[in-house]
């Protein structure tokens, strides 16, 4: 397969260093981690990070066997297409004015999403779902004068199988 | 009872078997000194750190124990890394020992501190910072479980120096918790052995390759066993070089780009290649598209991500080399592969009279007469560059731990610190190291050690005024713009190894026969100085970017 985007779930010891460890083995592969997510599973000990980066079949079966082999990593998972139910939260930054307002009411309505802060007529917007939704609100927002985003990344776990 | 951190630190490395630190004390980690006076473990005092991680690596080589090094914070710490990075890159169980400014003062570029861990993270196999000193005891077990285990590795404990003053109440460490996992066994095992197996019996031209990892396992007996059985002719990597007795007939030499023509050639031409602890590094594939283009290749490794790395693997087996030996010999049938070894011998012969192509020119020959002088138990060690060639091409490996050399990271300077550690490990040995005028430059304070300690091994230095190898690459390949190789030939090693306290003798390499004698006979530490040629390359190279049957052959000047 050619390059494109990978999802990796790697479950590793909750300790200091583990996930610059972790980091580094994509680093000096020479490949960018585009999103990265951990914290604590339902045990402490246990972290779960999701990450995504674009890579061939070859990359990712490097980094896989290059990560299994780190001493605090428990176990790597490729997350194929279709195996995983994916979620993604923002909170986006916008100014309103007179004349964005209106569209963005608007569209915090039509997509379900909540204004978690109001000041200065400065509010902040929480979006969450998936990662289709969450892209089509920004690209609605987007050309309202958005200020900032800040995004959790992409959270995903593996589905049963049928 | 109530003890110091440091106290439960020597005490758990005595527990693991440890006798002998090298290391170099500063302010950080004098806690830890301060214990290590009432243990019977020795620590050696050595002139630069970087000689302490290559001791200790030396040592680690040359008796297949753990070997350990101790620093202080700071600069004594990254000092180490050049010799962890050595370490790590041919699987070499080390502990590195580092102190570390007092834990209230981390991050804070405070004096003498810098983040080792950071820093060495990509190099070792792992690492702790330690915070209790009731952690003690546990983290070290399972720090000297994870460097010997699997594939074996530096692994780096950084030490604050109030922890290690800090009092606990001691008692014995647990068992290795089970987060260190071992690998399970699968029944996806014995259907790869069995595939294996079966090509071995049913290939035309078969081949093992031999890396590191043989005697990592110490499986060289298992492996023996195997190639007599199969009558398999076989080849090495550099550091697969002394599993099997050099002069076993099966053996073909070494591959790469200063391997010999005859297993280059053979490798090419074969159908089948079973490889086993070896991790295909560009020096022994070169240009990885055009190596073995006949073989399907197997590869054996305990280590998973060697699999496929570098060079598309057909079958393949992860897991500890000598059970996965034990149960392929059984299942490999006895052939005499006739014509496979009729054609190889004759290659051989072939190659024996066309010594234009297959050279170490008189420093070969030298290195020979050295061998022929030593006693049967002489453990060699090389530094870097054509010295290290010649002594790998010239010298007779006869057993698994006879030949020290830094094959994977190539670190000028190895060869006499790891000398060092070698005659620690080995007291009965007799150990030579040959080394480079360039390379022995590097660590040549470590002749005070030697000269300390009255350590009685065997300094062979060829002098050829120059960056040898480097030479021979800007000869043959950058038009003989010679740049940047000059040593100068103003030093007079002989005198400054005499200002050491250390005899000495200067011989010209062609007429070496008296300084043999004489460095034969030396009870303490002797050097010999060489003089060699500059134009005293190694033949057969194989060029940049050209595949392992383009060795190039050449006149010896």
């Amino acid at each position: 397969m050619g390059i494109q985007e990978r999802i990796l779930e790697i479950l590793v010891n909750n300790k200091p260093g583990v996930l610059a460890r972790v980091a580094g083995v994509f680093g000096r592969l020479g490949y960018n981690i585009e999103s990265l997510c951990v914290a604590e599973t339902i045990s402490p000990e246990i972290s779960r990070i999701t990450s995504i980066t674009n890579a061939d079949s070859d990359f990712i079966e490097k980094v896989k066997k290059q990560l299994s082999r780190l001493v605090d990593v428990i176990e790597v998972t490729e997350l194929l297409p279709g195996q995983s139910a994916q979620r993604e939260m923002i909170l986006i930054g916008i100014s309103l004015d007179q004349k964005n307002r209106q569209e963005v009411l608007q569209t915090v309505g039509m997509f379900d999403c909540k204004i978690i802060s109001m000041r200065n007529n400065y509010c902040i917007i929480q979006v969450a779902g998936s990662r289709e939704d969450v892209g089509t609100v920004i690209s609605f927002l987007g050309p309202l004068g958005v200020d900032k985003i800040a995004r959790t990344g992409v959270l995903a776990l593996q589905q049963a199988k049928e | 009872m109530e003890t110091t951190g440091a106290d439960i630190l020597i005490h758990t490395l005595e527990e693991e078997g440890v006798d002998v630190i090298f290391g170099y004390p500063g302010a950080n980690s004098l806690p830890i000194h301060d214990s290590l006076i009432k243990s019977p473990i020795r620590h050696y005092l050595v002139r630069h750190e970087q000689a302490a991680a290559h001791a200790a690596d030396g040592y680690a080589r040359a008796t297949g124990k753990v070997g350990v090094c101790l620093a202080t914070s700071g600069p004594g710490a990254t000092n180490l890394v050049t010799g962890i990075a050595t370490a790590y890159m041919d699987s070499t169980p080390l502990i590195v020992l580092t102190g570390q400014v007092t834990t209230g003062l981390l991050g804070s570029d405070a004096f003498q501190e810098t983040d080792i861990i950071g820093i060495t993270m990509p190099i070792t196999k792992h690492s702790y910072l330690i915070s209790d000193p009731c952690d003690i005891a546990s983290t070290v077990k399972e720090a000297f479980y994870i460097a010997r285990s699997g594939r074996p590795g530096p692994v780096l404990i950084d030490l604050p120096r109030d922890v290690m003053a800090a009092s606990c109440e001691y008692s014995d460490a647990k068992e290795v918790p089970s987060r260190v996992k071992p690998r399970s066994e699968g029944k996806k095992d014995a259907e790869q052995l069995k595939k294996i197996a079966a090509y071995l019996n049913r290939a035309e031209r078969p081949v093992l390759l031999i890396g590191g990892g043989v005697k990592l396992a110490q499986a060289c007996d298992g492996l023996s066993e195997l190639i007599e059985k199969g009558r398999i002719p076989f080849v090495s990597t550099m550091m697969g070089i002394g599993s099997v007795c050099a002069s076993n007939g099966f053996n073909l030499g070494f591959i790469g780009t200063h391997g010999n023509e005859l297993a280059n050639r053979i490798v090419h031409d074969s159908d089948f290649i079973l490889t086993i602890g070896a991790r295909f590094s560009d020096r022994s594939t070169s240009i990885v598209e055009e190596f073995a283009p006949l073989a399907t290749i197997a590869q054996i490794d305990i280590d998973s991500s060697s699999i496929g790395k570098v060079v598309k693997t057909d079958i393949s087996l992860v897991g500890d080399i000598r059970e996965a030996l034990a149960k392929l010999t059984p299942l490999v049938e006895e052939k005499e592969r006739r014509e496979w070894l009729g054609r190889i011998e004759r290659e051989k012969k072939a190659q024996g009279q066309d010594t234009s192509r297959d050279e170490c020119g008189p420093a070969g020959v030298f290195i020979k007469d050295v061998q022929a002088a030593m006693p049967e138990e002489t453990t060699v060690v090389t530094d870097v560059g054509l010295n290290q060639i010649w002594t790998v091409r010239s010298w007779e490996t006869k057993t698994p731990r006879g030949m020290i050399t830094p094959g994977g990271l190539g670190t000028m300077g190895f060869g006499l610190p790891a000398a060092i550690g070698v005659q620690m490990g080995v007291p009965d040995h007799t150990v030579v190291v040959f080394s480079g005028d360039g390379g022995f430059f590097m660590n040549i304070q470590e002749l005070a050690t030697v000269s300390c300690y009255r350590i009685p091994i065997k300094i062979v230095v060829f002098n050829n005024g120059h960056l040898g190898m480097i030479r021979q690459i800007q000869d043959l390949f950058y038009g003989a713009r010679f740049c940047d190789i000059d040593l100068g030939g103003k030093v007079d090693l002989v005198a400054v190894a005499r200002g050491f306290g250390i005899e000495a003798d200067r011989v010209a390499v062609g007429d070496a026969a008296a300084g043999i004698e004489k460095m034969a006979a030396a009870k303490g530490p002797f050097l010999l100085e060489v003089m060699v040629d500059p134009d005293n390359y190694v033949y057969p190279i194989i060029p940049p970017g050209r595949s392992n049957i383009d060795m190039m052959g050449g006149r010896q000047g």
